[in-house]
């Protein structure tokens, strides 16, 4: 397995302008919507990379190793020795689709030898929850299927996504890994405590909340968040993930970011589902807690690689936008930390999410997360 | 240097080395705000959370608060409830256990202890069963297979069944002991001491079949044993139902008292149980009648055998309190299957030849006979007509004149009862006088007669005067007074014109009664006879007892005359004595001069019979009367 890091910049454009581009070969990049809006970046690569599959979408910031930025394009080339590549794309007309779009792709993808999917999805007119659920159900649940859903900024206006074509707003797009030389690692974790009472869900539909204890939700979150902060919703709720399980299940605790508010309604509109009957805590992050989360996840990450020596390892990190909201400049932190626990010989780049998708850390099912960062590693075995 | 501003002065640093001093103070002021925020988000969060966490607290005080109040008027109520319970288990009648699911004594009550004697430290809750029955073991009020029981109980209890038990105790006390599985598991046991209630159940079931006098069989269970024996019967053997009465037991009632006729009954109980072996079956099914089964019998002989063996003992002295008592009983007997198979059957053929028994004269048995039926059709048709016969005016009377052997010629007239049937003709006296006096009929034919022989005599020259027969049901009856009154007011006779004629029999019972309603007749100018003198006990004491008119002389006597020198005798005696007394005699049956001849020179007064006159028609009667009065118109 061959990997080049790739940046482009505005005074620049790409550097490197040199690869050796090789037979299967796949390019990840990630930049903001306005950067990578109209595709002309796209069909760069494209040039730059004619045979290659792209895979890219809008973010709320690119990591490169441990900077991160907001202004350069941020991409890898890699080129596989002994596993070929099959990319799949949907659109996706309405968050309702949610589930057959995920069972479209995975139909896309499913193959005896399928080792790993990495999926990029729209990040606004998605249930994150329903597309993982109809991927795996078509895959079943043994395949790690990893990846996040694309961020605009604070913004919450538009996110794109695009899989050997131009970026796009509703568009779904992942890419399958076949044979048996491809390593997959990924971990996922949070950092962030619970705090504050148990709430119960008294009313919600989907991953729209209504209601936690009787009151409406939007309600407890501008309290939370005074009135400085609640100017910034819906991008300022990230500052309070709710962590949400099942009563019966206390295992099964993922966190839920905000996708939207409606100021009318009183409700908020979560990344993935929010069952009524669950329980509810909100949670809050300090710096240091949150980059320990981060070295987790990374740890997890290089654990599942079983420690090859590929010295073209590389790693994808995909972190929740609501941690950089609250870490500020210190959200290099965490990118430091994962780097750490990656080891220097690992190519690390990634994107700041509205959702991130990777198996959880404790049922081994794979979910959507929020407010995590997730790393999937991948590395090629005899290489 | 701190991470965080090493990396602002990298980013602030350009590719030549120099500092851009405006884009690093950017940097540090922007990460001074970023902590600012943080911290203000920190704290606004912080002192939300706590006070949430108060609001939380303050909501699970006040619940707190109420939960121990309701726990406490909780507990308040179970405490009051508890004593309630409790003196509900102390006062029951029934010993209560309880066990849980393991067999452990979870409580027991007072009752308990005390039905099986036990000490209250005997038994403690947390035993087991076998603990528990141990210790009845050792104080004796357990009987049976202590690890039969325990089995028992714990499978009942497993399987959630109940149970109910009579458990015999070995001081001889019953108990009911009923077992109930709780939910949850174990069970709840009554247990009750049900032996009085057994021995009354016992005692009633014995009395619904016994009769109390005698503590024979009644006919409910002769009915049940004859259903047994017939049974037998259709496997080919033969039985014999004897159904007997005691002749006239009604005169030992009336004159001794119903005690004394209580005794006597329970004495022949007592003697009829010597005279059955053990299989066979008597019973008490009325007054005086008894019915025996005898069951395997070789035949008649064996029947015959037995009622003789009966008669013999029945008849047998008794004394009852002082009072020496003879009786006698007559026994129908019925065969089976020779007679019938039937129970009902059986029964009505025996009654039937009892029947015949009695028609035979007191003190005999009679075996059953298919003709029997047929007598006791006719009597039952004879019955019917009879009923019918008073108000179809089919009774008529008619007159026998009585003689004065003096110079008065006729003195009076004996009214007759004649019954004209439509299809039969003449029926005798003889046959429906017994069957009037069986079905109570006599007291309206005797009324009837009286009314009818008043009016008849009132029509009759002042002179003749009428007799009028009583029967003894007659005399007993509290209308006889009335009834005489009434006919005499109504036919304008005479009272000294009326004679009633009594039999002995009539003094045999309530004497006392009949006596004084002789009186009252008498006082009120009516004669009194006695009849048929000399054929009953014709006891001399009865002449003491009333002074009666006239004593007639039964015509056996008169008709005994000319051939011994007794009857001559008698009446003689009879003649003398009533003279003595102030009494006239009448000699009965009188159907030849040389019988007129004698009982004038005996002394008696009157005569009656054939010689003069048969009984004839009131019409003849009156006829007689105008050739006397013409004869003595004549002479005058």
């Amino acid at each position: 397995m061959r990997s080049q890091r790739l940046v482009w910049n505005q005074q620049s454009g790409w550097t490197p302008k040199q690869f050796e581009a090789g037979r299967d070969s796949l390019v990840f990049y990630f930049g903001t919507r306005q950067a990578l809006a109209g595709g002309t970046r796209y069909h760069e690569l494209r040039a730059l990379f004619p045979a290659a599959h792209i895979l890219g979408c809008s973010t709320g910031g690119q990591i490169d190793n441990n900077d991160i930025g907001d202004d350069e394009i941020v991409a890898a080339a890699i080129g596989f020795d002994a596993t070929s590549l099959r990319l799949s794309r949907r659109e996706i007309g309405d968050p309702s689709q949610s589930r057959a779009c995920g069972e479209a792709i995975g139909r896309d993808l499913n193959a005896d030898d399928l080792a790993g999917v990495f999926v990029l999805s729209d990040g606004l007119n998605v249930n994150g929850s329903a597309l993982v659920a109809g991927i795996t159900g078509v895959i079943g649940p043994k395949i790690p299927l990893t990846g996040g859903l694309a961020g605009d900024g604070a913004d919450f206006k538009e996110t794109l996504v695009g899989g050997d074509c131009a970026p796009q707003a509703r568009m779904v797009a992942a890419i399958g890994f076949y044979g048996s030389a491809i390593r997959i690692g990924h971990g996922s974790a949070g950092g962030w405590d619970v705090f504050g009472p148990r709430r119960q869900v008294t009313k919600s539909a989907g991953n729209v909340l209504f209601e936690l204890d009787g009151e409406p939700a939007l309600d407890l979150y501008e309290r939370y968040l005074g009135p400085e902060d609640s100017q910034g919703l819906p991008g300022s709720a990230l500052l309070f993930p709710i962590q949400v399980h099942d009563a019966a299940h206390p295992d099964s605790a993922v966190v839920r970011t905000v996708l939207a508010v409606d100021r009318d309604a009183r409700s908020m509109t979560f990344a993935g589902d929010v069952p009524q009957g669950w329980t509810a805590q909100l949670m809050r992050g300090s710096f240091d807690r949150l980059a320990a989360g981060a070295a987790d996840a990374a740890r997890q990450s290089r654990a599942g690689l079983n420690g090859h020596a590929d010295d073209q390892k590389f790693s994808i990190l995909v972190s929740c936008i609501g941690r950089r909201l609250l870490m500020g400049q210190r959200t290099t932190d965490e990118t430091e930390a994962a780097g750490v626990e990656l080891g220097a010989g690992m190519m690390r780049l990634g994107f700041y999410s509205y959702g991130e998708i990777s198996p959880h850390a404790k049922s081994g099912q794979c979910e959507l997360h929020n407010q995590t960062m997730t790393v999937t590693s991948f590395a090629e075995v005899g290489s | 240097m701190h991470r965080l501003i090493a990396q602002q002065i990298a980013k602030a640093t350009a590719a030549d080395g120099k500092v851009d001093v405006a884009r690093l103070s950017e940097l540090v002021n922007g990460a001074y705000e970023d902590l600012d925020r943080d911290r203000r988000r920190t704290d606004r969060s912080m002192s939300l959370m706590i006070e949430e966490i108060d609001a939380v607290n303050r909501k699970l005080e006040r619940l707190v608060e109420e939960r121990t109040r309701e726990l406490r008027a909780r507990e308040i109520d179970l405490q009051a409830q508890n004593v309630r319970l409790d003196a509900a288990l102390s006062n029951m009648s029934q010993g209560l256990t309880m066990f849980d699911v393991e067999g452990r004594l979870i409580m027991c009550n007072g009752r308990y202890l005390e039905i099986y004697r036990l000490q209250p430290g005997d038994i403690r809750p947390g035993m087991l069963l076998r603990e528990v029955v141990e210790a009845r073991i050792r104080n004796q009020s357990f009987s049976g297979d202590p690890d039969q029981f325990v089995a028992e109980m714990m499978a009942a209890a497993r399987d959630r069944t109940p149970m109910r038990q009579q458990v015999e105790l070995l001081n001889g006390r019953t108990l009911a002991l009923d077992v109930q599985p709780m939910a949850g598991g174990g069970w709840v046991a009554t247990h009750e001491d049900i032996t009085e209630r057994k021995r009354a159940e016992l005692k009633i079931a014995h009395m619904a079949l016994h009769d109390s006098l005698t503590n024979l069989p009644n006919r409910v269970l002769l009915n049940k044993r004859l259903d047994e024996a017939l049974a037998h019967v259709e496997r080919g053997q033969q039985l014999a139902v004897l159904c007997l009465d005691l002749d006239q037991f009604k005169n030992v009632n009336d004159t001794l008292g119903h005690p004394i006729g209580d005794e006597l009954l329970r004495k022949v109980a007592g003697r009829l149980r010597n005279c059955v072996r053990d299989g066979d079956t008597i019973s008490r099914v009325g007054g005086d009648e008894f019915s025996i089964i005898q069951t395997d019998i070789a035949g008649a002989v064996d029947a015959r055998q037995l009622a003789v063996r009966i008669a013999e003992a029945v008849s047998a002295p008794y004394d009852l309190h002082g009072h020496a008592v003879i009786i006698n009983t007559s026994i129908g007997i019925a065969l089976a299957p020779a007679d019938g198979t039937d129970p009902h059957e059986l029964l009505r053929n025996a009654d039937m030849a009892l029947y015949g028994a009695k028609g035979d004269g007191r003190g005999m048995f009679r075996f059953f006979e298919p003709k029997m039926d047929a007598q006791m059709k006719a009597r039952r048709t004879l019955e019917i007509s009879l009923r019918k016969a008073l108000e179809n005016g089919e009774f008529a009377l008619c007159y026998q004149p009585v003689m004065n052997l003096g110079k008065d010629g006729m003195k009076s007239c004996e009214a007759l009862l004649r019954w004209h049937h439509p299809e039969r003709g003449l029926v005798s006296p003889l046959e429906f006088i017994p069957v009037a006096e069986e079905i109570g009929l006599i007291v309206a034919l005797g009324e009837w007669v009286i009314r009818q022989a008043c009016a008849d005599a009132a029509k009759w020259p002042d002179n003749i005067g009428v007799a009028v027969n009583l029967s003894p049901t007659q005399l007993g009856n509290a209308n006889l007074l009335p009834t005489v009154l009434n006919a005499l007011a109504t036919s304008q006779l005479p009272p000294d014109r009326l004679e009633l004629e009594i039999t002995e029999a009539v003094l045999m019972h309530n004497t006392e009664t009949n006596l004084k309603a002789l009186h009252q007749l008498r006082s009120l100018g009516i004669s009194i006879s006695l009849d048929d003198f000399g054929t009953g006990y014709s006891s001399l004491s009865y002449l003491r007892s009333f002074p009666f008119d006239r004593i007639k002389i039964d015509r056996c006597f008169i008709s005994g005359l000319g051939s011994n020198s007794e009857s001559a005798a008698i009446v003689k005696a009879v003649a003398g004595l009533a003279e003595s007394l102030s009494m006239t005699t009448t000699a009965e049956g009188v159907e030849t001069q040389a019988q007129l001849d004698q009982v004038r020179e005996l002394g008696c007064t009157d005569v009656q019979g054939y010689f003069y006159s048969k009984p004839v028609p009131v019409e003849e009667l009156t006829k007689m009367f105008s050739r006397s009065s013409a004869r003595k118109a004549a002479v005058a």
